[in-house]
């Protein structure tokens, strides 16, 4: 990656994707309530806001079935809400504007019906949406910026698991943030470890991090996540060294070392077969089976590299 | 040119103007002297207030959508691909019609070819060939290393030019190299040609024969004028030929090769190859590389030989095995399953839709823009057909460029039929 020269006049903008899953959010072994968490957020939020007269935010909501931006908001009708909030004399403006924009915003998508538990299956958390809606926004405001002195970032709050199928939307994202110096940090505040969004922080140069105590949140948020961009190159932040970045065999997703890969649909197995099974294509020809199986095969076993005897052999007593 | 127009003007006769409306109408595949004489500055109208800025947004708007409309059909591409690029070096390159010559401009050219193609094409191979004085020389061998091609292409040494170019023996040189790459993978010949002639020598339709029974598939850039040889290289191979206008055409003919071309034939059969995924290893003690033989202190390991390699993608000099990660495959996926392309809304839907979906971009509003004004200039407005959201202009040549997905897609829940957003119906990769 081409070194990003920063200095300390650089202002930041900060895109956080957060999730809002509630199937996840809900689940009676979570050791965190959303609206605790979100006290959490919130107070990150200022602490970012606060830090440079000219630091800019947005924050993207990545919820069942739908990805939306809380702050800035749309310019949607809010049904039947007030149109501005009731200046408060004793909160910092910049502040309350964006703790209400995106309280007001999560309380509309928790209040619409439920989703489903089938619509579930079908998508859990939207993290892909979310990572390209926040590449457009950024690339919007690169471009809007005569100066240059934008230094944009990613930062995830995520408590779902993978979705399996969402693997090449966020590639695609992962690479897009690559190409354009944007390193995605992720925090998976509670739960297993999301191996995608591990791969997204180890390309894009970002931190992942798991708390160990989900209650400590604001804590790991300043230290670890709030140092912008220019401080990072001072810093020795937490990490991980290694990830896997061996491929799962699509037939019985166990890790290879070696595997075959179809050439034209890029789908990795295990061992050899004579179809593909994504894209359909029939191979032309059987590569030679390892030596050592046909040393310890007993007579009669099926040996596709060696002729096969003309006469059916009979059977024996 | 100049005569025709005022002819025109002077004699308005029936038999000039019929003759250029029926070649116009006939194909647009006639030489540019034979059409109807373009006023091109007659484009550029002002507006009631005597403006101009609408016209050049909306031409500047035009320029960046052309191109973008490419095929998106999901089809067999071939993705494993290797490349020879032949650079002609004959005196004819020192020409200075392209500033600042030819061949600065093409070796500039070049070098960020070759770091945007593995970009796209991350497990793809590219050797280089140049030829002058009749003879062809290897500068590069086939790797799909980019550090190797851009360190040879900013050697001086080849950077010198003389002679005649010889189109046949720098064909046969990549032909013999080409062979011998597995029948799954493309054979490709990218022909940079500045000069008029060639030297040859035998007969150069035995070389292109040649060249199509072995399924190899020749493109041109031609840099002076269109040369019926090479077009007949490129039509009987099937490969695409252009001629550069200018700097910007000719950097654009270049870009094209980039994203893989479909497959043609079924001849090419496709094989399961089999592929390495090594993983990194960090030793507290520096030991020896098995590519460059140097000491280092980390590296890949290959799965099937141990031997210790410093980078990835590549071929382990041992055990000849490819090696690559899987995050490497997955950056051609984008090539098997592109974005559709996005439809202009008219005007008269305009007022639907005030932002942009992806950046919250304000739209231009249609009650506020005169109807003069509006039949000149775009609305501004992109749709995706499949989930009928709208995006931005620069949101649009972000998402087909760069991001190569579809954020109103992406946001809507996935529909139960297999559709192109989800290939690999339970499967997953970690």
């Amino acid at each position: 990656m081409k070194d990003i020269s920063t200095s300390e006049d650089d202002s930041n903008l900060l895109v956080m994707v957060i999730d809002t899953n509630p199937f996840e959010w809900e689940h009676p072994s979570a050791p965190l309530k959303l609206n605790e968490a979100l006290q959490h957020i919130l107070a990150f939020m200022n602490a970012h806001l606060a830090g440079r007269h000219d630091n800019k935010l947005a924050v993207i909501a990545s919820h069942v079935g739908v990805s939306k931006f809380l702050y800035p908001t749309p310019n949607e009708p809010i049904p039947g809400g007030k149109a501005l909030t009731k200046k408060d004399a004793n909160a910092y403006q910049n502040f309350k504007v964006v703790d209400d924009a995106v309280l007001e915003g999560i309380k509309r998508l928790l209040a619409d019906p439920k989703p489903t538990l089938e619509e579930k299956d079908l998508g859990s958390s939207k993290i892909a949406a979310s990572l390209s809606l926040g590449l457009c926004y950024i690339n919007q405001t690169l471009k809007l910026d005569a100066l240059g002195h934008i230094k944009p970032r990613m930062l995830v709050l995520t408590v779902s698991p993978d979705s399996s199928s969402d693997y090449i939307p966020i590639m695609n994202c992962i690479f897009s943030a690559q190409k354009a110096n944007i390193p995605i940090d992720v925090c998976k505040i509670w739960g297993e470890d999301a191996v995608f969004l591990q791969q997204a922080a180890h390309i894009t140069e970002g931190i992942y991090m798991r708390p160990n105590d989900p209650r400590g949140l604001l804590q790991v948020l300043m230290f670890s996540f709030l140092p912008d961009m220019f401080a990072r190159n001072y810093l020795y932040l937490p990490g991980q060294d290694q990830v896997d970045f061996r491929a799962a065999c699509f037939c019985h997703k166990k890790i290879v070392d070696i595997g075959f890969v179809c050439s034209v649909c890029l789908s990795i197995f295990c061992s050899f077969s004579p179809v593909c099974s994504t894209c359909r294509t029939k191979f032309a020809f059987q590569p030679l089976l390892n030596p050592a199986r046909r040393l310890g095969a007993k007579s009669g076993a099926s040996n596709p590299g060696s002729p096969r005897p003309s006469t059916p052999t009979t059977p024996s007593q | 040119m100049a005569t025709n127009g005022r002819r025109q003007l002077v004699e308005d006769d029936e038999d000039i103007i019929d003759v250029d409306d029926s070649s116009l109408m006939n194909n647009q595949a006639n030489y540019a002297w034979e059409e109807e004489y373009k006023r091109s500055w007659d484009v550029l109208q002002e507006d009631e207030h005597g403006s101009l800025a609408g016209v050049v947004n909306s031409l500047q708007q035009a320029a960046k959508r052309k191109r973008l409309l490419r095929d998106t059909d999901p089809i067999q591409r071939g993705i494993i691909r290797h490349l020879f690029i032949i650079i002609d070096l004959s005196k004819a390159m020192q020409e200075k019609d392209l500033r600042p010559s030819r061949l600065s401009l093409t070796f500039t050219y070049l070098e960020a070819f070759i770091a945007e193609f593995f970009d796209q094409n991350p497990i793809s191979q590219i050797g280089l060939v140049g030829t002058k004085d009749g003879l062809a020389e290897k500068l590069t061998e086939l790797s799909g290393n980019p550090t190797e091609h851009i360190r040879a292409l900013k050697l001086k040494k080849f950077q010198e030019t003389g002679g005649e170019p010889s189109l046949q023996n720098a064909l046969e040189m990549a032909r013999s190299s080409l062979v011998h790459v597995p029948a799954h993978g493309s054979r490709e010949i990218l022909v940079i040609m500045g000069s008029l002639t060639t030297t040859d020598p035998g007969n150069i339709h035995d070389t292109i024969t040649q060249l199509t029974q072995d399924n190899i598939r020749a493109s041109v850039i031609a840099l002076a004028a269109e040369v019926q040889v090479l077009k007949v290289l490129t039509m009987q191979t099937k490969g695409t030929f252009g001629v550069a206008m200018n700097e910007g055409h000719y950097r654009d003919l270049l870009f094209e090769v980039i994203p893989p071309t479909a497959v043609t034939t079924t001849k090419s059969a496709s094989n399961l190859v089999q592929m390495g995924f090594p993983s990194r290893s960090n030793d507290s003690a520096a030991t020896l590389c098995a590519c460059h033989g140097k000491l280092t202190l980390g590296g890949y390991i290959c799965p099937r030989c141990n031997a210790k390699l410093c980078d990835i993608p590549t071929e382990c000099d041992i055990c000849t095995l490819t090696l690559v990660s899987s995050p490497l495959l997955a950056r051609s996926y984008h090539h098997l399953f592109p974005v559709e392309n996005f439809i202009e809304v008219a005007w008269k839907d305009a007022a639907a839709t005030s932002q942009c979906f992806s950046c919250q971009k304000l739209f231009l509003n249609p009650h506020k823009i005169s109807p003069q004004l509006q039949s000149t200039t775009d609305a501004g407005r992109y749709q995706c057909k499949l989930c009928e959201q709208t995006f931005c202009a620069d949101c649009d040549v972000f998402i087909h460029d760069v991001l190569h997905n579809c954020p109103g897609c992406l946001s809507q829940p996935r529909r139960k039929t297999g559709s192109a957003l989800n290939p690999g119906a339970g499967s997953s990769r970690t």
